[in-house]
């Protein structure tokens, strides 16, 4: 009996003191990474042929637009790639020139990028614009505080499209991976 | 260095999150008065005992069912990276768990009243605990984002977390009512001083094509998150004055709740009997220091949309203030100090058991002596046999339904002084839990130690389940007569 009394408090003391772990590194979290993607539409913009033919002269619209959201600090201080995807619809009955200007705080030109599209028919232009180590700067994506369109009317201002509610329609999405940890 | 990792393990798991615990080693341990408080209903024998303060119970448990440290973090050369992707995110679902609790009693007493058949019972303790299902659609979103994955809905239900801190204050009656049935029940005085809970989230995230732009982006959000002494602590933290206002809340400053258990013990022959009991049927109302946030409504963008034609004469204004704005006001989040209620995690246990071979105390099994192993308490006296085998199942409501568990268990008592219980338990943690309970009784001196799951500890980072109890007691059986 003494024997058992003594035997089982040990028999204890050494489950738990060689209880006992395959090696663990602890130290791994330093190398796990988290970079999602997200991805968003970002602007709409669309201007129907009536209007452009209202106006008169080269430039039928210019226009600054405050745009805040890749400046925002969770955003800028961790993206580290992207690309911006436009798609560009043409259908007036005159080619048109657009032209996208990101500007900084200061109203600086960081970035321009351009379209020309042939009058209606044509086919819708999709282009995708990468930022980051495989295209342009990010500079321009984290210190963009406004974005300039400028479209050119570069036929007449009387001919009316064939088409259905003709205008020039610019659509655009932004997918930017961002780094988390 | 090999224990120094156990003990970082162990303190990892627990920093998961917390459920109550399934004492299934303890559970019908008559010899031990701890177990009173998982069956009112126990067969007792003692006169009086008195707990040693903070040490009469301790008992912690930490359990994930669907991963361990090991896997993660195991030093066998893979890449993290890839471990967290097909382990974690590629094999968790939301109805995976992160478990665990932690009791520290700090007082526990009972004695038999001038009425032998009645014992009562008393004390406190405080209980830590938590429990987090696996937010797999978060995870999602957090490692891998929304991009490229067109009318996938990110469900925001995923979310479900609960813990809480409280003291808990008891005082049970423990009756037995004839030769073969006994029964008791204990009210509880909770005092919460931690509490928060996301349970209800609804919702989803979607990206699909949009009408205008190429693509929509739909937030339906029905979340909230309840706290309770949160901000307290924090402010009192700041100000240096955070043990003024544990203690505080602790002791009725914080919020207040009621609850009960009840439990029977019922002799279907002279060695085999049946036990029961529901634990915790409670709630606590947070009425102090209760904040809560929500984020409520639905909301679809496609970014800045500009029609130059309709907005011809309002093209000045700030597109994108007023997308956010908008955003806002179709989804806002809000913060209220409204009360609200929290039920106690209901608990329920029972068991089957058949007493076998010799008579304890030799003669006819009678126990005569001043400190024995037996349940002869208040009355009659009933004979005690060596060994006992038998069926235990516990169940727990949680957020996503109840968790069972089963156990087949063999008691073997040696004399008066050691009683052991082995035990095997399958649930949702492990197939292979096998525990083992110990418990010396020195003259008045009672200790008991529990541990189980034991074959983790071959590789207890490999676990996905680990869990103690251990106490000290001074008990007297006064004499038989």
């Amino acid at each position: 009996m003494k024997v058992v009394r003594i035997l089982i408090p040990v028999l204890f003391g050494l489950m738990l003191g060689v209880s006992c772990s395959e090696k663990q590194d602890f130290e791994q979290l330093d190398d796990l990474e988290i970079t999602p993607s997200y991805e968003a539409s970002v602007f709409y913009i669309k201007a129907q042929e009536s209007l452009i033919n209202r106006i008169s002269g080269l430039r039928f619209f210019s226009q600054d637009f405050n745009f805040d959201a890749f400046e925002e600090a969770f955003f800028a201080n961790r993206v580290r790639s992207g690309v911006l995807t436009y798609e560009l619809e043409n259908t007036t009955s005159k080619p048109i020139e657009i032209s996208l200007e990101f500007l900084d705080e200061n109203e600086e030109v960081l970035d321009t990028e351009e379209f020309i599209m042939d009058a209606a028919p044509t086919a819708t232009l999709i282009r995708d614009v990468a930022y980051g180590a495989a295209g342009k700067s990010l500079d321009f994506i984290r210190n963009t505080s406004k974005i300039r369109l400028i479209a050119r009317n570069l036929g007449d201002n009387s001919s009316t499209s064939n088409l259905p509610d003709p205008a020039i329609i610019l659509r655009s999405s932004a997918k930017f991976t961002l780094e988390l940890k | 260095m090999r224990l120094t990792y156990s003990l970082i393990l162990f303190g990892f798991l627990f920093s998961f999150g917390i459920c109550a615990q399934n004492k299934q080693v303890l559970y019908d341990f008559n010899e031990i008065p701890q177990s009173l408080s998982l069956n009112p209903g126990m067969e007792t024998d003692f006169k009086w005992y008195v707990g040693v303060p903070l040490l009469s119970g301790i008992s912690g448990y930490a359990g994930s069912n669907g991963i361990s440290v090991h896997d993660i973090f195991v030093d066998d050369g893979v890449d993290i990276n890839v471990k967290v992707r097909e382990r974690a995110l590629g094999g968790l679902t939301p109805n995976d768990e992160f478990s665990a609790t932690i009791q520290l009693e700090y007082f526990n007493a009972g004695f038999r009243a001038s009425n032998p058949a009645i014992f009562y019972s008393f004390g406190g303790y405080f209980e830590i605990d938590n429990s987090t299902y696996w937010p797999q659609d978060y995870a999602a979103l957090i490692f891998d984002g929304n991009a490229d994955q067109l009318n996938r809905k990110f469900d925001l239900g995923d979310l479900k977390s609960r813990g809480s801190m409280v003291n808990v204050m008891h005082f049970g009656i423990n009756k037995k009512m004839d030769r073969n049935l006994t029964v008791g029940i204990r009210g509880k005085l909770y005092s919460g001083i931690v509490d928060y809970n996301t349970t209800s989230n609804k919702g989803y995230l979607v990206n699909s094509l949009g009408e205008n732009n190429r693509i929509a982006t739909t937030l339906d959000a029905d979340l909230m998150l309840r706290t309770s002494g949160i901000q307290a602590l924090d402010e009192a933290s700041d100000s240096g004055s955070s043990t003024n206002a544990f203690v505080k809340r602790a002791f009725f400053g914080g919020d207040l709740g009621l609850g009960f258990d009840v439990g029977f013990t019922y002799h279907l022959s002279e060695r085999t009997s049946i036990t029961g009991s529901i634990l915790d049927v409670g709630f606590i109302y947070h009425g102090n220091d209760a904040k809560s946030y929500s984020l409520n409504g639905r909301a679809t963008v496609e970014g800045i949309e500009i029609n130059v034609l309709e907005d011809f004469g309002n093209l000045e204004r700030d597109f994108w203030q007023d997308l956010v704005d908008e955003v806002e006001v179709l989804v806002p989040f809000e913060t209220d100090t409204k009360s609200y209620v929290t039920f106690r995690p209901t608990k329920l246990y029972g068991s089957i058991r058949n007493d076998f071979g010799q008579s304890v105390g030799g003669g006819n099994g009678q126990l005569e002596c001043d400190c024995t192993a037996g349940s002869t308490g208040g009355g009659e006296l009933r004979t005690k046999y060596r060994n006992s085998i038998g069926a235990q199942v516990y169940a727990i409501n949680r957020p996503r339904g109840p968790q069972v568990a089963l156990s087949g268990f063999y008691t073997r008592r040696i004399g008066n002084i050691l009683a052991l219980k082995a035990i095997y338990t399958v649930d949702k943690f492990s197939y292979t839990n096998i525990g083992l309970g110990m418990n010396l009784q020195a003259g008045p001196i009672n200790l008991y130690v529990m541990a189980d799951n034991l074959l983790s500890y071959q590789n207890i980072a490999a676990s996905n389940y680990a869990s103690f109890q251990f106490g000290l007691n001074i008990i007297s059986w006064g004499s038989t007569k």
